[in-house]
């Protein structure tokens, strides 16, 4: 049995690659996710590891059942990536999905506050160059929307973290007590597993991500935000009624979209809200169904991702309005995306179903009725959008599309591989059941439920049939919540230069084109000030390396308590003004 | 599209009289005694949905597909 972060073996492997032979670079890549998964398979639960990095005590290493199931389908899925991608010939992209995955599992793993936060920002870095690899402009600019909005994310938390620890003096990954720090590390929680209004950097920057790339990005941060929801915040009524909502905001909006990989990501606000309301449930089958729904999601929403991945590759569209009677030319394609749509979409046999009945039970028993209804209507409105609409409008319908050119057969395999394990979960569940955190108590499949099951989807079918006029594509962007940080900024500025002209005073308008200068030099004042506290830590922590003596980490956390009140204020500060400096200068 | 939903009812209905006759109610939710209630369910509730999304999106959310562009232009 052995001890080794599976996290590491993943950042070796992105350090390793760019050193290999070109030609060998897709086939050793997969290498590292098979060597990690026999490790992960061979973790104990209870396992640790704790590696001293200067005197603090980092703990990579923390294995139980929660974080196991979630380490399984991590390593899968960056294996099922690899044989997605196997073409590629850009090692940028192959070493971002290393770094991405490993980090994502570093989080998983991560024993304390401190280590998952290290993880948490790694994973921003992995993502956002995954989001650059597409090379176009709206990439570029959607990548660095997304970096801000998760800087600041990620600053909460670290001021949540501090001001936890100036709090309880402790740093272990668990239930928090409620309070402004663990409001903090919510914040930032919630904005990972884009709850809204926190979402729009999804739906924003995961379709402008390369085929590949998207594949990687709807797998792992929103779901990493689950497990740490898990983890921190079972049970935390609130979150029953923002997954509600979060699952019909999705559906809603994804109805509106055009754009067919936007489309997708809306609705993985929508799936990410089944499970952010069984963990607001926190009961024993709650949790089991926010992880089951977890690894289930994962896997068939890669698959559609691979899908339309492949729709891009093939014909470099994207969109509803530009695409059309692909059947003829990609069939193969069609049906691997439709075992992912049956998936999705809880179709008995196929894997969603063994995944979000259970949800949906787990709202039943606890007798939460308008939630239990609520999530039947998104599971219609998703068979609507992702079952019937978008293969419609892409693969049949009206001929749009240009001849596509042949998609490489990695990217069938990688799909076919993807399409069997949803099928295989469908039809014996006991493969999932079997490594949820709890022993299950319950039986996804009797007549009563199959029979409801099918008659909620076999109308949708009807409904679509009636409706389909109504359904195509029109060619718009939707606003959503970046619209307060794409538009907003220059509305103010526009209506400050109007106002300037009538009132003849041109200081309305200076301040306003003032304010980006005016932030920054807070943003550094405020640095400054973080700097001189932080003068006095480095003296502390060689006192200690020169004293010799290896400290327990419960020793160390006096000093860094003695700190915490600072840093904590400091992040805070640097993550509201970077909030304003976001507001006031992008756009 | 009146020949479409003659079909649609000429499956639905006769869903709801076998349902009416032969389930014995089950389940403890407040729709648990509505007949096909899942078959009504997934009809009504689609169309309800495509309404409202479509409603919204008209009426506020969806904006020509250069909106976030043009401003960028003005620079």
């Amino acid at each position: 049995m052995s001890s080794l972060p599976p996290a590491l073996i993943f950042i070796l492997g992105a350090i390793v690659l760019p050193f290999l032979p070109h030609r060998s670079r897709s086939a050793a890549y997969l290498l590292f996710p098979l060597f990690a998964f026999t490790v992960v398979a061979n973790l104990d639960v209870g396992a640790t590891l704790t590696v001293p990095v200067l005197n603090y005590d980092m703990v990579l290493l923390q294995v139980d059942r929660l974080s196991l199931a979630f380490g399984y389908v991590f390593v899968i899925i960056t294996f099922l990536g690899g044989v997605y991608g196997f073409h590629l010939k850009d090692t940028g992209q192959q070493v971002a999905s290393l770094l991405y995955a490993g980090s994502s599992l570093g989080v998983i793993f991560a024993g304390d506050l401190l280590t998952l936060f290290v993880f948490w920002e790694i994973m921003l870095v992995g993502s956002c160059w995954l989001i650059w690899s597409r090379r176009t402009p709206e990439a570029g600019r959607a990548g660095l929307r997304y970096f801000l909005v998760h800087f600041v994310g990620g600053l909460l938390l670290l001021a949540g973290i501090w001001l936890h620890l100036e709090g309880t003096g402790s740093l272990s990954v668990g239930p928090f007590e409620a309070g402004t720090a663990s409001y903090l590390i919510l914040i930032s929680f919630a904005l990972n597993a884009a709850v809204p209004p926190l979402h729009a950097w999804l739906p924003d920057a995961y379709p402008e991500g390369t085929a590949t790339g998207s594949v990687f990005l709807s797998a792992f941060t929103t779901k990493v935000a689950v497990y740490a929801l898990i983890r921190c915040f079972a049970g935390f009524e609130p979150l029953i009624w923002a997954g509600t909502i979060m699952a019909v905001y999705g559906v809603v909006f994804a109805i509106l979209q055009n754009d067919i990989r936007r489309l997708l990501a809306y609705h993985i606000i929508s799936q990410v809200g089944y499970m952010v309301a069984a963990i607001g449930i926190g009961t024993e089958m709650a949790i089991n169904g926010a992880t089951a729904h977890a690894f289930t999601h994962i896997l068939y929403k890669a698959l559609l991702f691979m899908g339309t991945g492949t729709v891009l590759y093939a014909t470099g569209r994207s969109k509803l309005t530009e695409l059309g009677g692909l059947a003829r030319y990609m069939p193969l394609a069609l049906a691997l995306y439709m075992i992912g749509a049956f998936s999705i979409s809880g179709f008995p046999l196929f894997s969603g179903f063994v995944s979000k009945s259970m949800v949906v039970y787990a709202a039943g028993l606890v007798d939460m009725q308008v939630v239990v209804l609520l999530l039947y209507l998104v599971s219609i409105a998703t068979f609507l959008s992702i079952g019937l609409k978008l293969p419609y409008f892409t693969w049949l319908g009206p001929n749009r599309s240009p001849r596509p050119t042949a998609a490489p057969r990695g990217m069938y395999l990688g799909m076919a591989l993807t399409a069997v394990l949803c099928i295989a979960i469908g039809v014996y569940p006991t493969l999932l059941y079997d490594i949820l955190p709890f022993a299950v108590k319950y039986e996804p499949y009797n007549v009563a439920k199959i029979v409801e099951t099918m008659q909620l989807l076999v109308f949708t079918g009807f409904a679509f049939w009636l409706l389909v006029h109504k359904l195509a594509g029109k060619d718009t962007v939707t606003v959503d919540t970046d619209w307060f940080y794409r538009r907003l900024p220059k509305l103010v500025n526009g209506l400050a230069y109007r106002l300037s002209i009538v009132s003849g005073c041109h200081h309305i308008w200076d301040f306003v084109q003032g304010v980006p200068s005016i932030v920054s030099l807070h943003i550094v004042l405020v640095c400054r000030h973080i700097y001189e506290s932080y003068q006095r830590l480095p003296k502390v922590v060689y006192a200690h390396i020169v004293s010799g003596c290896h400290r327990p980490y419960e020793r160390l956390t006096p000093f860094f308590k003695e700190f915490s009140g600072d840093i904590a204020l400091g992040a805070l500060f640097i993550a509201l003004s970077l909030a304003a400096f976001l507001i006031s200068t992008i756009a | 599209m009146r020949r479409r939903l003659l079909i649609v009812l000429i499956v639905l209905i006769p869903l709801v009289i076998i349902d009416l006759l032969w389930r014995e109610s089950h389940g403890h939710f407040a729709w648990s005694g509505i007949p096909a209630f899942y078959a009504l369910l997934g009809l009504i509730g689609c169309v309800v949905i495509v309404l409202i999304s479509k409603w919204l999106g008209h009426h506020w959310l969806q904006k020509e597909h250069d909106y976030y562009e043009e401003e960028r232009l003005d620079e």
